[in-house]
Order: C-alpha cells, then sequence, then structure tokens
C-alpha cells in the first residue's frame, strides 16, 4: 500500500517537472528567436533591406565589414558607448561599495531617512529628470558632440542610489572582522581595503557587470544629450538612426550587424566573470 | 602588561538605555580578570569599552595609567579574541597571524638585526607567527584558509594572532562558546596555560560560571550592568554577597528556603520543614559575632551540602525523589518536600552504598540532612548575605563599589597594587558617590574592613609576584635575548619546555617551518 503511495508520489512529481521543463522551454525558445533573428540577418549579404526571410538568402561577412570600413560612424559610437561604459563601470563600482559599507557600518544622524529618501526617489523614472539635467549640461557644454562627457558625469553621479544589492551583502558580513581589524592595527580604510574588499568580490563583479551593462544599452538620455549630432551618439542611438523610415532599407542589415558586434563585450565579459556575478546576487540575498 | 582601570565607567546608549552603571574596577598587572554574568548584564559591552569598540558614555577607562578613552581601538596596545573568532576568510592562518604585525608601522628596534626599523621585517614576522603558530600546535594549518580549519583549530588561530602582537592586555569576548563541551574543556585547561606563558594582563567575558571559575584570578560577577561582586572564586564560592551571586556561581543552582533564624543564647538554629537544625561551625560563630538576633531569613543552600540517607534521624526531612539526573562521577537528585518545595541535591557516587544506590530512585521517599556549616544566610527583602561584609548600595539597592582610587606614579611603579585612599576625588560624579558612600550607616566599618582585605590582599599580592620570580627564573635563559634584543635568533622563552619534553616533535617542526620559509620565499605575501 505503502509503495503504492510512494509510486503515485514519485510519478506525480515527475509529471510537474515534465510540465515545468516544457514550459520553460516554450519561454526561453520565445525569448532567443529575436537574438537568433537578429544573428542569421546580419550575415544575410543578399539584401540590405527588411524582408520576410529569416534564413539569410547569401551568407557574408559584408555587414560587419561595413561597419569598420569608415563609410559610415559606427566605429565613432562604438568607440563612445566603450568609453562610458568604462568610465562608468569603474566610477559606480567604486561609489556603490563606498556608499554600501558606509550604510552598512556606519551608524550616523538620518542614514535611515537617507536610506528612506533613496529608496523612494529610486521609484521614479530616471527620465522624469531628463530635462533639468539636459539644462543643466548644456549650460555646462556637456551636450551635442560633447554628450559623452556629460552621460558620464550623470550616471556616476547618481551611482549611489543603487548601493542596496551591495549593502545587503555587507550586511551578512559579521562587523566582528572590522572590529578584529580595528583592534589588529588598521584604520577605517585600511579595514575597507584590507579586509572587506577582497571579501567583497562577487558583488564588485555585479556592480562591474551591472554598471557596464547599463550605459551600453542607454537610448533615451544619450540622444537627447546628443542633439542629433553624430559624434555624441552612442551605439543605441546611432544604430536607431538606421532604423528611421528614410534608412531602413538601406541600412537594416547593418544595423542587425551593429546589435551583434554590440553584444559582443558584454557576452565575453558576462562568460569571464558569470560565476561571480551568480554568488553576487544570491550572496547578497540570502546568505545568513 | 599593564594596569586596568575602569572609573565610574557607564555605557548609556541613544541617551536613553543604560548598559553598564557606574563601572569600577582596577585591575593588577598580569592579573586574569573574568567578568560573568547572564545575557544582557553588560560584560561584553565594558569588554569592548576597554577595547575601544565602544564609546564610553560617562567615566574613565586607563590602561598603564594612560587614559584611552579617546583612543582608536590600534592604539590601546591591546589584543582580541572574539566570540565568533573573526577570521579573515580570505588570508591564510600565516596571513592571518601576520596581520597585526604587517599593519604595525612604529618605529622600533627589529629583534633578529637589532635595528631600528618601522614596523616589524619579514623575518621577523615569519620567526613570531611560526613560534605563536608551534606553541598553539597549529603549524601544520599555517598555509590553509580558515575555512578548512575545524573550530578549535579555528579559535586556536584566533588566540595566536593575538598572541603574536605585543600587547598590555589580551581581551576575551566569550571565546569557548561556539565550541562543543569536549572542546570547551580542551580549550579551557590551553588559556590556562597560555595564560602562564603569556604574562599580560586578561580580561575574560563568559557567561559560564565554570569558565569563570577556574580561569579568573578574580571574578567580576554582573547584573543588569551593576557589579554584584567582585572577589576571588572561592570567595564568590564561599561568601557570595547576596543570593543573585549564589544562585549564579555553582552548578546545579543553589537551594533556597525561606524560613526563621533562631537564637537562643549564643546558639542559632533554623527551622527547616518542622524540623530544628542547628548553626554550628565557623557559620554559627560569624552570626554570634555580628550579633544577628532570631529573624526570618532566606536560607541558601547547595546541593554539594546536602545529604540523602534512607534512614531518619532527628534533623533529617522526608523528601520524595522525583528525577535522577546521572552525570557519571555524580549523581544530580531532584527531590520534593511535603509541601511541595522542590530540592536538588549532588550526590557523589563513589560514596554511595548499594542499598542508598537501589533505594535513590524516582517516586521512593528518602530522608534529606543539611550541612550546617555550609548554609548562607540571606535577607529576604534586599537578598544580601547577612554575614558578608558592609556595602555601598545605591538607589536601587544594588552594590556599588567605590571608585578606583588613584595613585600617583612613583607608587604605581613601586608595586602597582591598589590601597585604599582616603581623599575624595575632584571629578563631580566621583564626588556624589563619595558622598553616597559616607551617607550609608556602617561606611566606617566598611572602610576598615576594606583596609583589612587591601592588607590581606597586598599580602598575597607580594606572594604572587614572589612566585612569579620564581617562575620568571626559572625561565631566565630564554628572557635576556629578549630583553637586550642582540641575539640574531630571537629565542622563545616557552621552547625550554617544549625542546624539554618532545625534542623530536621540535626538529620536525623546525624542518617543516624552515620548509615553509623556504616555499614561501623572503617575503611571504600570502594568497595575494
Amino acid at each position: 500500500m505503502a509503495t503504492k503511495k510512494l509510486a503515485s508520489l514519485s510519478g506525480r512529481r515527475r509529471a510537474g517537472n515534465i510540465a515545468s521543463y516544457i514550459g520553460l522551454t516554450l519561454i526561453s525558445i520565445i525569448w532567443i528567436i529575436p537574438f537568433i533573428f537578429l544573428v542569421l540577418q546580419s550575415f544575410d549579404v543578399a539584401t540590405t533591406s527588411l524582408t520576410g526571410n529569416v534564413w539569410p538568402q547569401k551568407w557574408g561577412f559584408d555587414n560587419f565589414i561595413f561597419l569598420f570600413s569608415g563609410d559610415c560612424d559606427f566605429l565613432q559610437w562604438y568607440f563612445n558607448t566603450f568609453i562610458i561604459a568604462l568610465c562608468v563601470c569603474v566610477g559606480q563600482t567604486i561609489m556603490q561599495i563606498m556608499m554600501a559599507y558606509a550604510l552598512s557600518r556606519f551608524r550616523f544622524r538620518l542614514r535611515k531617512a537617507m536610506m528612506n529618501v533613496m529608496l523612494v526617489l529610486g521609484m521614479f523614472p530616471g527620465f522624469l529628470t531628463m530635462i533639468v539635467l539636459y539644462e543643466v549640461l548644456k549650460t555646462l557644454g556637456m551636450t551635442g558632440e560633447n554628450a559623452v562627457p556629460g552621460l558620464i558625469l550623470v550616471s556616476i553621479a547618481s551611482s549611489g542610489m543603487g548601493y542596496y544589492v551591495a549593502k545587503g551583502f555587507l550586511d551578512t558580513m559579521p562587523k566582528s572582522l572590522d572590529e578584529a581589524a580595528m583592534v589588529d592595527g588598521a584604520n577605517r580604510f585600511q579595514v575597507f581595503y584590507k579586509v572587506i574588499m577582497p571579501l567583497c568580490k562577487p558583488i564588485v563583479i555585479y556592480i562591474i557587470l551591472t554598471s557596464f551593462m547599463g550605459p551600453w544599452g542607454d537610448y533615451i538620455f544619450a540622444a537627447t544629450l546628443a542633439k542629433n549630432i553624430s559624434e555624441g551618439f552612442n551605439v543605441a542611438t546611432g544604430l536607431s538612426t538606421w532604423l528611421s523610415q528614410a534608412n531602413i532599407d538601406s541600412y537594416y542589415k547593418y544595423f542587425c550587424a551593429g546589435g551583434v558586434v554590440v553584444a559582443i563585450p558584454v557576452i565575453v565579459l558576462f562568460l569571464f566573470l558569470q560565476k561571480y556575478y551568480v554568488e553576487g546576487v544570491t550572496g547578497g540575498a540570502v546568505k545568513g | 602588561m599593564a594596569r586596568v582601570q575602569l572609573i565610574n565607567v557607564k555605557k548609556i546608549y541613544q541617551g536613553k538605555v543604560t548598559a553598564v552603571h557606574d563601572f569600577n574596577l582596577d585591575i593588577k598587572d598580569k592579573e586574569f580578570v573574568v567578568f560573568v554574568g547572564p545575557s544582557g548584564c553588560g560584560k561584553s559591552t565594558t569588554l569592548r569599552m576597554v577595547a575601544g569598540l565602544e564609546d564610553i558614555s560617562e567615566g574613565i577607562c586607563k590602561i598603564d595609567g594612560e587614559v584611552v578613552n579617546d583612543l582608536l581601538p590600534k592604539d590601546r596596545h591591546i589584543s582580541m579574541v572574539f566570540q565568533n573568532y573573526a577570521l579573515y576568510p580570505h588570508l591564510t592562518v600565516f596571513e592571518n597571524m601576520a596581520f597585526p604585525l604587517r599593519l604595525n608601522k612604529r618605529v622600533r628596534t627589529d629583534s633578529i638585526t637589532g635595528k631600528t626599523i618601522k614596523g616589524y621585517s619579514q623575518d621577523e614576522i615569519f620567526q613570531k607567527v611560526t613560534e605563536a603558530a608551534k606553541v598553539l600546535n597549529i603549524t601544520q594549518y599555517l598555509t590553509r584558509k580558515p575555512k578548512a580549519l575545524s573550530g578549535g583549530q579555528r579559535q586556536r588561530v584566533a588566540i595566536g594572532r593575538a598572541m603574536v602582537k605585543d600587547c598590555k592586555v589580551f581581551l576575551m569576548d566569550e571565546p569557548l562558546s561556539n565550541l562543543d563541551a569536549k572542546l570547551r574543556n580542551q580549550m579551557r585547561a590551553e588559556i590556562i596555560l597560555l595564560r602562564k606563558r603569556i604574562q599580560t594582563t586578561f580580561i575574560y567575558v563568559t557567561h559560564d560560571q565554570t569558565e569563570a571559575m577556574t580561569l579568573g584570578d578574580r571574578i567580576v560577577c554582573m547584573r543588569d550592568g551593576f557589579i554584584m561582586q567582585v572577589g576571588t572564586p572561592t570567595e564568590l564560592f564561599e561568601m557570595p554577597d547576596n543570593l543573585f551571586v549564589a544562585q549564579f556561581i555553582g552548578a546545579p543552582m543553589m537551594n533556597t528556603f525561606n524560613t526563621e533564624l533562631i537564637r537562643e543564647g549564643k546558639s542559632y538554629s533554623v527551622n527547616l520543614f518542622d524540623v530544628k537544625i542547628p548553626v554550628t561551625g565557623e557559620k554559627g560563630d560569624m552570626l554570634l559575632k555580628k550579633d544577628i538576633e532570631s529573624r526570618p531569613i532566606l536560607l541558601g543552600v547547595r546541593p554539594e551540602h546536602m545529604a540523602l540517607s534512607v534512614k531518619q534521624d532527628k534533623a533529617s526531612i522526608p523528601v520524595t525523589v522525583e528525577v535522577c539526573e546521572m552525570m557519571g562521577s555524580e549523581i544530580h537528585v531532584h527531590v520534593t518536600t511535603k509541601d511541595d518545595t522542590k530540592i536538588i541535591v549532588r550526590i557523589p557516587t563513589i560514596n554511595m552504598t548499594q542499598e542508598e544506590k537501589d533505594k535513590i530512585i524516582p517516586g521512593n521517599e528518602v530522608f534529606l540532612s543539611f550541612e550546617a556549616k555550609a548554609m548562607h544566610f540571606f535577607d529576604p527583602e534586599d537578598e544580601k548575605n547577612l554575614l558578608a561584609g558592609p556595602r555601598a548600595v545605591n538607589s536601587k539597592g544594588l552594590i556599588v563599589l567605590p571608585p578606583v582610587e588613584e595613585q600617583p606614579e612613583d607608587e604605581e611603579n613601586a608595586g602597582g597594587e591598589e590601597e585604599a585612599k582616603e581623599e575624595p576625588k575632584s571629578d563631580a560624579n566621583q564626588e556624589e558617590l563619595a558622598k553616597q558612600i559616607a551617607a550609608l550607616k556602617e561606611a566606617e566599618e566598611a572602610a576598615k574592613k576594606a583596609k583589612e582585605e587591601a592588607e590581606a590582599a597586598k599580602a598575597e599580592a607580594e606572594a604572587a609576584k614572589a612566585a612569579a620570580e620564581a617562575i620568571k627564573a626559572e625561565e631566565a635563559p630564554a628572557e635576556p635575548a629578549k630583553e637586550e634584543g642582540k641575539s640574531p635568533i630571537k629565542r622563545h622563552k616557552y621552547d625550554v619546555d617544549i625542546e624539554k619534553h618532545n625534542k623530536e616533535r621540535e626538529k620536525k617542526e623546525a624542518a617543516e617551518a624552515e620548509a615553509l620559509k623556504h616555499k614561501r620565499g623572503p617575503k611571504p605575501k600570502g594568497d595575494k
């Protein structure tokens, strides 16, 4: 009797698993189709316009060669984006981890109020402040062809707001580590970089990845600041110009190739840091 | 090696919650003081104030005569072992132990080369760490990370890290509480040995009265932020100042009975469960000396000062055995009287007859007798020991120790023992405290007694000093090299014992250490 019950339980569990896997596979296929489509289209050299064919009529690298040939501004956009992403990545990582350390370890007046205010501010979409920021950056001469430093400045300035995950991670670290280091002769900064930073490796990797990917895909603010001046475009803004009604027939396949090239650095970075990324997110979330 | 003075120290959190009240304590140089008490009594807070990890809300903390209230932990010349060891997970055992030495950038004389350098040289760090590792028997784990060690090994590393630093005060915050019972006993013994080796001042925090009794020269028993009693383990056990100390120290807990102390001429007795038990011996004499009249009391009798018998005599009480807890060498017998009073009796199994073993089982009626000379008499209202010396109390009825008296430098240097001093202190708090004390009825008598005690303590300290000198004399061969710093290789003073007892192991460990040194190269950099 008991064996029969057990078998039935095992069977039900197996059926549940099969249903789950089918559902998840379908979702994965739906999610991955646009990427496959993009990659396939980037290799289609038969025509530059949007066609109904998913599979390339004629295979080749012409679209990629065009991107780097100097016949378009793609290299400029790519360089702009890379510079922005690199600077923001470094700046945000330093700012966020220090902010998280301060909020996790120090107790000061209005600490909680500040955290609450940041939480509420974080709920507003970023582009609400776009007009004001545009005016400020325009005054500083950081728009149009000089949009790159403007974008770096704005992204780094607001980076402290994303301290939550890092603080959560730091909160799980015993404070006695800091105290032991202080008794051992370390000052606060030494505690931070000799003890805390090496232990924060997973969360630092997480911040590096997220802060690198942010500017890489930024469109609205980058487009606003660049004001239709190609020298100030990042890749997202630049590539979007190829999708305009006037350009789509001439540039569609180049757009697809550009999309693939844009994804490469992020994919490489992610593959290298994937292990730490997962560890960082779970470590900060559930580590007790 | 330093004297630690805590003068009217208070800890108030957010201006509301007072965690430590008027803490006054003078810890002598090289003394091992244990703070003991239940959770939330303020013992760890006090220790952390000494360490500089908590701000001192009021009062003064002095280490080696220097006020350290505003000094950072790193400038207090302290070492600390934490409850959770607080080892740096990303560093190897070697680097963990070398960490405080690498951070030390004070200008000093290199013990190997004799040159004046900033901080410690790599060779010196290597030597110090390997020496400490050898003493703690963790040489083979030096290249491991903390996660690859067991609890006991981690604890040794934490002690090692504290040991390598030349500290004045060694602080330990419940270092054994994360270990299992067997390992705790083992480590307790090792701490006793360590204390003999490291001649420094120790402050040890624990909630375990067994640790306090076995480790401490003096115990500070605390409750709700107040010191309940300060004394040697024997004093706390034999003459507790109040019921709290009486019940906290000793396991199982002291039994208490609401009863009547009866005086008949020069003899005393207590009426317990309608049986008149005469109070004889030293306790009877003390009652007489204090001229205590017949009065209601709270009688305290420790479980080991009671006996169970299968035969009734005129001073025994019939009780029913409820539970027998076999502890191996002893049995804790839970009995109840006819009026349902619960009593715990501790019986050594070695003294039990076969008849007793057969009869003292749950459900049987046996007879309980008391050892009159080991009874404790408490006031039922304020729960103070009637026979203990008079104490200053505050408005809450809790003991306030007189503030630690300041001593001129020359006196400190001369002996290092604290002496009672009659002049009031200039500090406003201390004056207020002095007034409270002066207002007490028996202040005069207390001062007299304190003086006597101080003299006795002085004599005891002198004896201890003589003993310490004798030990020092024994270790003399290793000491001069340390002081002069002329020898190219500084040998640790404990090496003498190790070599004596285990020369072969010494050679093996030295070879291992040498191999490790070569492996690491001249500048060990850990796993960076």
